[in-house]
Parts: C-alpha cells; structure tokens; sequence
C-alpha cells in the first residue's frame, strides 16, 4: 500500500531528521540510483544549506573556529533544532546556547559570547529603523519631566556583556585583520550593537554606562538607572553619548 | 538594446546594480530574504523605480498536506503589497511538515491526492495576495512509485483547476529529466498560454554511488544542453520573460549579464521562429 501524502510527508520528515524510514524508501523508484542514494540527497541537501546559513548569521563564530569545525558544531545543532519557519535570517536563536553546551568547544570558553554578538548584530540587521529619539525631542522638557522618562532602547539595539575581552576578539577575527594574539586573560567587555542607516554594528560601553543601558532596558527612569549604577556615572555626559548613538526609540 | 531577460538580485551585486543601474529586463528577489526589515529591503525599494520586479518564494511549501502557515503567508503578502511586483511564484514541492521547515523543495507524488492538497494550498495564496501566481515545475531526484500522473500531467490540471499560471524551469527539466530517466520534451505538452516566465541556471554533476546524478545548485553558467533545451521551449511556446538564476558561488554582475545577453539571442531567434509558425 503506498502511504497516504501526511504519513509520506511525516516519514520523509523523519528521513531528513536522520531516521531511518524504509516505509518512505519502499516506495521511491530506485535503479542504478538506489532509492536509498536518492533520499540521501535531500538529507545532504537540509543539513548543508541549513548549515550554510548559519555560517552567514554567525560568521564570526566560524572565523574563530576553522570552517571545518563550525561545519560540525552546526551540523549537530541542525539536527537537534530544525528551523520552525522558513526566513533563515531569523534561524538559529538558540544556537549560542548550544555552542555553550558543546563539548568539544568546551577549550573555547569565550565562544557563546561571540554567537551572542553575532546573533544581536544579526537581529539588528534586521531590525527596523523606525525613527530614533533625538536631543532636539527633549529640549523643551523640564529637568524633572526628562528625569522621570522611561526610555525604550530602538529596535535592533542589544547590549552584549562578556566575562572576555570580546571586542578584541570580534576585531582579530575580521577578514583582513592584522596578525596578532589577543589576551584572552584581558577584562571582559560591554559592547552596546546598533541598527545603523545602512548596517549593524557595536560600540565599547564603561561598566556605569552598561549597567545604565541595562537599567533602561529593566524599564527604569533615567534617575532610577542612574541610581542603580554602582560607581562613577556621568549622567549627563552618558545620556548625551547614547542619545548621539541611536540607541533610544521615538517617545510614543 | 534594453535586455529582456532578467537576472537574481543578490545581495552581494547590490551596490554595483544601485550605482550602475544596468540594462536587465527585470529583477528577481526571493520572498524568504526579504521578509525581515533590512539595509537591503530598502534598497529593493529605492531600486523600484527603475526596474519590474519579480518575487519568487521559496518557502510557502503549496504541497503540504497540513495546509499553508498563515503566519508566513500574512507576511509574503505584506510583501507584495509593498512592492507590487509583476510576478509572484513558488514551486509544486512542500518544504514544512508538523511546524518545521527543511529548506528544500521536496518532492511530491504525483496523485490526485496530492492534486487535490496543491489546488486548495494555490486558491488559498491566490485569496490571500488578491492575484494570479505561477507555479515552478521543481528539480527532482527522485519519483515516487504510486505517482499516476506525469509532471506535465499533473501541473496542466493544477493550472486548469486553480487558474494558477506555469513557471517553465527549463534548467529543472533537464535535472528532472535525467535523473528520473524522463524525456525531457514531455514538458512540451504543458500549455503554453499558462506559461508565464522561464527560469535558467547552472547545475553540477555529482556522484551518486558512482553514476552520475545532476544537482540543481545555481551555481555555474547554464550548460549547453539547457540552452538547447532553452530554444526548443521558445521555439514550442514564444518568448516569455526569463531569469538567470545564480545562487551558489555567485560571479561578478557581468557574467549573470552576459548570461541574460545570451538568453535574449536565443528569444530572439527561436522566438521568430514560433512567431512564423503561428502565423
């Protein structure tokens, strides 16, 4: 009996999974091609493109690994997390976590952190460039009015905290970079990402300014941010600098 | 000469076709790359005003069998709406099952099982975008033993029964062709006037447990074959729009035009041809 079209769409789903399904290859026709080999290509075909394309949303995750072994790391992350829609630029959300939880990178301990900057700068490719609040929008609020705002951060924008020196490693691992070693022993980093007009990108944060942004993104005033910060904190010189970034949605 | 035949805008040409703005007869984007907001998008939208567009969709999956998700279709349409391209397609294959999407263009029997699941998947997109599409014979690499129609057999009534329209692969017909062991003028027999486009691409030759089996990768010049095949389509239904499609290694701009160039000699030519013999 040949399958009816939901349990032959349900088992050549289980073969692209990587099940064995003879049910699915009893009924391929098969010559000097085996049904078997001809079912294979289609496997090959999901596990690589799909592969490929996480290859392009954290590529710098591959540039510190080798291509050679990001093949694998995304090979088994695609195996365990098919995509659950079809816009790939929206692919591969828990692969940081993954690559936290992946042995053999387990040397690499700064390598979560670079798939987390690679998916926030992903995500703030794509993000939309609605219209950014402007220190023109706030000139004529009083001092207590402009104290008690409770900012949104603008749609793409991510801040990225790392116990590593994750800049250092981000820019070593550009193509073109210039040959050298990064101290990986160096201190962590705060790096706020951005939607620019015609890209993504981060600039370097001070620890007060971090953990203002954090406290932004908590829903906090500016007072309460400002008070939530442990140690040196220039409000008005740390408000001006992320107000000049982009990094605050329109008032509504 | 403005060229007739258009070329995949992909993003790494983007800046080269926004500067030099190039002769091509259109410009085609896949639906899935622009969904998202992004840098590229509005270029897309600044580049509307010189070229027709085309959008060709990739993941809509019109042969499942659990239907279309209405989440993604909301956003092709959002899409089209934005751009109101000249064209809008997918392909008779299925790509989602029980909420995950492969990225492939998998393959269907060809039952009135699955006729009946294509017809209702391409009324359901048709209602939703308010307009004709045209659907794209897929490359496959292997049939299914309990098919009783024939590719071209079964795209002619999906035409008929949805009043959907045909795109013609012809690269797609070679792959298909040879490695189902098909006669490639059975594609012939489709009819003609729900012919749309034409598509044309490379394919590579791989190995498949030692003979040769031919993959649908986009990614060199179009072989001689298809070009020849190419001649017979245009020969058999007339010229229509057609796409150099170039996914995988992608060449400089040039090499994608001059690809376009030479599809227009060939329309040119063979095209005459058709035109003498219907009249």
């Amino acid at each position: 009996m040949p399958l009816a079209l939901p349990d032959l769409q349900a088992a050549f789903a289980a073969h692209l999974a990587g099940a064995d399904r003879p049910d699915l290859a009893a009924g391929v026709l098969g010559d000097a091609i085996p049904s078997a080999a001809r079912l294979r290509v289609y496997r090959h075909h999901v596990q690589e493109s799909l592969a490929s394309a996480l290859a392009a949303t954290f590529p710098t995750v591959q540039a510190v690994v080798g291509s050679d072994f990001f093949r694998a790391l995304a090979r088994a992350f695609v195996a365990e997390n098919l995509p659950r829609q079809p816009v790939l630029a929206e692919y591969g959300e828990d692969f940081p976590a993954f690559v936290a939880g992946y042995e053999p990178a387990r040397g690499l301990p700064y390598l979560a952190d670079v798939a987390r900057l690679d998916w926030a700068l992903n995500a703030a490719f794509h993000a939309s460039t609605d219209e950014r609040l402007a220190a023109a929008d706030l000139a004529a609020l009083p001092a207590d009015r402009l104290l008690s705002l409770r900012l949104v951060l603008a749609s793409g924008t991510a801040l990225v905290s790392s116990a590593h020196p994750l800049d250092r490693i981000w820019a070593a691992s550009q193509p073109g970079a210039p040959e050298g070693t990064v101290d990986l022993d160096a201190a962590g980093a705060h790096l706020l990402v951005l939607r620019r007009p015609d890209d993504a990108a981060f600039v370097v944060l001070s620890p007060p300014e971090a953990r203002f942004v954090d406290g932004i993104a908590l829903g906090k005033t500016l007072e309460e941010a400002a008070a939530w910060v442990d140690g040196e904190f220039d409000l008005t010189a740390g408000f001006a600098r992320l107000l000049n970034l982009g990094a605050f949605a329109a008032l509504q | 000469m403005i060229s007739a035949a258009g070329i995949g805008l992909r993003s790494p040409h983007l800046a080269e076709i926004e500067i030099d703005r190039p002769a091509a007869g259109f410009l085609e984007i896949h639906a899935e790359n622009y969904l998202a907001s992004s840098p590229a998008l509005a270029a897309v939208e600044r580049l509307r005003a010189d070229y027709a567009f085309s959008v060709h969709a990739v993941g809509l999956s019109l042969g499942s069998c659990d239907g279309l998700d209405e989440e993604h279709l909301a956003r092709v349409a959002a899409l089209v709406k934005r751009l109101e391209p000249a064209l809008v397609s997918d392909h008779l294959s299925w790509s989602t099952f029980g909420g995950r999407y492969f990225n492939d263009l998998l393959p269907l029997p060809y039952s009135e099982e699955a006729l009946a699941v294509v017809v209702d998947n391409v009324q359901r997109l048709q209602d939703a975008l308010g307009r004709r599409v045209a659907v794209e014979n897929p490359s496959c690499y292997l049939g299914f033993a309990q098919s009783t129609l024939s590719e071209p057999a079964f795209l002619s009534e999906l035409a008929r029964r949805s009043g959907c329209a045909l795109l013609l692969d012809v690269n797609n017909i070679a792959v298909t062709a040879h490695n189902l062991r098909l006669e490639a003028r059975d594609w012939l027999s489709l009819p003609g006037e729900a012919i749309v486009q034409y598509h044309l691409a490379g394919h590579a030759v791989n190995d498949a447990d030692g003979e040769p089996i031919l993959i649908d990768d986009h990614g060199s010049r179009v072989k001689d074959g298809v070009w020849a095949l190419f001649g017979d389509v245009v020969r058999r239904f007339g010229p229509r729009p057609t796409l150099i499609e170039w996914d995988t290694d992608l060449p400089a701009l040039d090499v994608l035009l001059d690809e376009a160039a030479r599809a227009d000699r060939i329309t040119s030519t063979a095209g005459g041809l058709h035109a003498a013999r219907a009249a």
